[in-house]
């Protein structure tokens, strides 16, 4: 046994010592299997994620749709010196990162606590169809589930309101309030993306090595004793993977769902950079300025992934587990 | 052997996809090359081909318009007269996303012959070589066009750019006032006599007693409802937006008629202290106010009465007259009031559109060859001569129309029948928002065209005294620009302020008031204004 654990290591050792791209070429022979089935992933990746990236070139243009981004005027920095001199971007950064600290706080704890609790669920016909239940909001679009709030809180017809005034309380416009907005954005968020993120942590669950639980038992835990030291801890390099792309994902707000959330009552709440962005692009009462919006959303991206970085920094340092 | 043949068979299915995705795309791009395509082979044989032959161009228009179009009796009268057809090309349903469509079109070089587009991109794309310049073609092929725009200086002015050149041809608006409508029933009942509603103050008082009188059976009456933004009675205050040679104030910009407020004006203060007091006594529907209720919202209220007032577009009235109001209620009379006077008895002057607008304006690609800009060019220029003018906006003699023994004219068909035909229909038809070709307006065929409700409303309402000046401003580019990056911050700021204020989510008061204008100064309002009013000065030759 021993033997041939020696002469596998060897074989690695002969393998790191070649250069990259004999390498590669030997794994390429060997697994090609493997990468044929990658280059699908990986060209929607090239073509679609990776090769857009440099539009945002332009950001230093003053773009036009008419000359493209070789024809386009250069004009440096001047959208970003605009951007930090805008007197109004500091509000909409404050309604953007207070939206989205919130959305991380409050949304992400959910679909874990729900995947622990189905978990313990032990019929598995109730198990699945909780499962498939909490997984539809996900296909419904954000403007129907927007209506569908409009119908619930209407303060003239609305189930909440109706309720409201039978226990003799006074309707409130929900929908117009801005301290609401944010509790009906994240409420929304959570409805819609529960069982989505409760499927990946269920896939977690469901390879955590049954032996321990016997192990758990034998020392004697109880459910939640098993679910605080065997599951969670067996869940929690999915966890902390989630919570990274959460935090890389923190400044990326639903922009339909504020568009269609926005009103001229909460606005003091729910104006954020993307619809500020949106406003300036496509909204225009004149001539859409393409570049002044990438130049935002370029700083914004920056900003997310320095935090991305953090983020990754710490849970290596603190969970012992990281992304990349 | 097995696992081999199952992992190319999913790869070739996952490869397969992508080249679906993409075949979908060529298909749909190449659709558009196609009719190009044919466009421009159809233009190039016109030219070999017998004058009487039909000619056509491609254009681009939103998917809205082309189906009013279809419906119009009158247009294709236009197309036979002029041996021109035009194939429309379906853009979006809304007109934003029209423009946006046509910044696609030009990145991806998909654009036809002509475009719907607003008169900005025109003139920033023309400049770059994207559209034709018309001038030396509207002089050569487009005579009347040219003596229109010789006897309207102001036309030139707009729609040129500092070098002359006419990038694009611009749409003359009808002059259009928002009318009040009532429920002259509702206000029987309550023992109003509409004869004494004269002053904003009347009008609070008339609001009141239907409170009262109707609020007491119905927990969701409110006298006044609306759509959009309820933001719209600042020149009932002295508060609409202007520019004059001393000075502007407020968003002018793309305001002059709609959501036009000037927060600065002496007015403005005393405007949201009534605005709150009919929202602090249920006078006003909330959610109007809030900006929640939906035109389908207002019009389910003003319906079923649950309320009894409105200011909107001016055939509103005669909309809720033939679309259901007396089937809910036999007694439902909706009327038009009076322009409102001032504590003086002087009339308020309401806010108007102005003559030409940036919207809706049509340009032609500079890939045309040469034809297709001359075929565009005739059949643009048929509606400026007399018999086009008369056919857009009066139809045909005999059919639609007749000429009465004094030399006037009246229409022969009845508005509602016509109006009423379902969608898809041919009809005759002289709306003011299905005027979609750009033509000189008949102001009197547009009011003529409207029930006798409407008509003698418009006979009432429609006069100069009744409408603040409303002056045609030519933006520089870089003003432009910077006016509608400005205007997208300051003025919803401005809205939710003052939403803020009648709500009472902030207290009204002289300091939170000075406050709130200081803020929206530091945002831009203060230079905005200063590029209205230097533009202003330019564009009449002031400086």
């Amino acid at each position: 046994m021993r033997k041939k654990d020696k002469s596998a290591a060897d074989g690695q050792l002969m393998l790191a010592k070649r250069p990259l791209s004999q390498r590669l070429a030997k794994d390429l022979i060997l697994n090609w299997r493997l990468y044929v089935l990658l280059l699908p992933g990986l060209i929607s990746l090239v073509l679609f994620k990776l090769f857009p990236v440099g539009g945002m070139v332009i950001a230093f243009q003053n773009y036009s749709a008419f000359l493209g981004i070789r024809g386009s005027e250069w004009v440096g920095l001047d959208n970003f010196v605009r951007m930090f001199q805008d007197p109004y971007m500091l509000t909409l950064v404050k309604n953007t990162v207070i939206l989205a600290i919130l959305s991380v706080i409050c949304v992400f704890p959910f679909p874990v606590i729900f995947s622990l609790f189905l978990n313990e669920v032990r019929f598995r016909k109730v198990k699945s169809s909780v499962q498939s239940v909490s997984f539809l909001p996900y296909f419904i679009s954000s403007a129907v589930m927007v209506s569908i709030m409009y119908t619930i809180l209407s303060p003239t017809s609305g189930i909440v309101n109706v309720i409201i005034t039978k226990l003799g309380g006074t309707p409130t416009n929900f929908m117009a309030r801005p301290e609401w907005f944010r509790p009906i954005y994240i409420f929304l968020q959570i409805w819609q993306t529960l069982g989505y993120n409760a499927v990946i942590y269920m896939a977690g669950i469901s390879s955590i090595n049954q032996e321990l639980y016997e192990a758990a038992e034998v020392d004697g835990c109880g459910r939640w004793g098993k679910m605080i030291h065997v599951t969670l801890p067996g869940i929690s390099t999915s966890v902390i993977t989630m919570l990274i792309i959460s935090i890389g994902n923190i400044f990326t707000v639903d922009t339909d769902r504020i568009l269609l959330l926005y009103n001229a009552s909460n606005a003091a709440t729910s104006d954020v950079i993307q619809s500020y962005v949106y406003r300036i692009a496509f909204q225009s009462l004149g001539f859409p300025d393409y570049s002044y919006g990438t130049a935002v959303n370029i700083v914004k991206s920056l900003m997310a992934f320095i935090l991305v970085i953090i983020a990754n920094k710490l849970a290596d340092k603190y969970a012992e587990t990281r992304l990349f | 052997m097995k696992k081999k043949c199952l992992i190319l068979a999913l790869s070739a299915l996952l490869l397969f996809s992508f080249v679906g995705c993409g075949a979908d795309e060529e298909a749909a791009s190449g659709s558009t090359s196609t009719s190009s395509t044919s466009s421009t082979t159809t233009s190039s044989t016109t030219t070999a081909q017998a004058t009487d032959e039909v000619r056509s161009y491609d254009m681009f228009i939103r998917s809205q318009y082309h189906d009013w179009i279809e419906e119009l009796n009158w247009y294709d009268v236009a197309e036979e007269r002029t041996g021109i057809h035009v194939n429309y090309i379906d853009g979006p349903l809304e007109i934003a996303d029209t423009y946006t469509e046509v910044d696609q079109r030009l990145a991806s070089r998909t654009l036809p012959d002509a475009t719907m587009l607003r008169l900005s991109q025109a003139k920033v794309y023309g400049a770059q070589g994207a559209f034709v310049d018309l001038a030396p073609y509207i002089k050569e092929y487009a005579p009347h066009i040219q003596a229109y725009i010789d006897e309207h200086p102001d036309y030139l002015a707009y729609a040129a750019d500092d070098q002359g050149r006419i990038f694009a041809f611009v749409r003359e608006n009808p002059q259009l006032i928002d009318f009040m409508g009532y429920r002259a029933d509702h206000f029987e009942e309550a023992g109003i006599d509409i004869a004494s509603v004269k002053t904003v103050d009347d009008l609070t008082n008339a609001m009141r007693t239907l409170k009262a009188h109707f609020g007491a059976s119905n927990p969701n009456y409110y006298p006044l409802s609306g759509r959009e933004s309820a933001l719209r009675f600042a020149y009932l205050f002295g508060a609409a937006a202007y520019v004059d040679e001393n000075a502007s104030g407020g968003i002018y910009y793309a305001h002059e008629k709609d959501n036009c407020f000037n927060i600065k004006a002496d007015g403005a203060y005393e405007w949201i202290q009534t605005m709150k007091t009919w929202y602090d006594e249920g006078l006003i529907n909330p959610s109007w106010v809030e900006g929640t209720n939906t035109e389908g919202d207002w019009e389910a209220q003003t319906l079923q009465g649950d309320s009894s007032l409105f200011y909107d577009y001016y055939n509103r009235a005669e909309w809720f007259m033939s679309n259901g109001g007396p089937t809910i209620d036999p007694d439902y009379d909706m009327r038009v009031m009076d322009m409102l006077v001032d504590e003086d008895g002087n009339i308020i002057q309401a806010t108007t559109n102005t003559l030409y607008g940036t919207d809706n304006a049509i340009a032609v690609n500079a890939s045309c060859d040469e034809e297709t800009i001359i075929t565009i060019c005739q059949f643009m220029d048929y509606f400026y001569t007399e018999e086009g003018i008369e056919l857009a906006n009066w139809g045909v003699e005999g059919e639609s129309f007749q000429y009465n023994e004094d030399g006037s004219r009246s229409f022969i068909v009845d508005y509602t029948t016509e109006e009423t035909k379902p969608a898809g229909e041919k009809r005759w038809s002289f709306l003011s928002d299905r005027l979609t070709v750009c033509k000189p307006v008949d102001q009197e065929a547009f009011y003529a065209w409207n029930t006798p409700l409407i008509a003698e409303a418009a006979s009432r309402i429609v006069q100069d005294q009744n409408m603040l000046e409303r002056p045609v401003i030519v933006y520089t580019t870089e003003e432009e620009q910077r006016l509608s990056n400005l205007t997208a911050a300051v003025y919803n700021n401005e809205v939710a302020g003052l939403t803020s204020f009648i709500v009472g989510n902030t207290e009204l008061n002289e300091a939170n008031w000075d406050a709130f204008i200081a803020q929206m100064d530091r945002l831009g309002l203060a230079e905005i204004e200063q590029i209205q009013l230097t533009a202003y000065r330019r564009t009449m030759g002031l400086d």
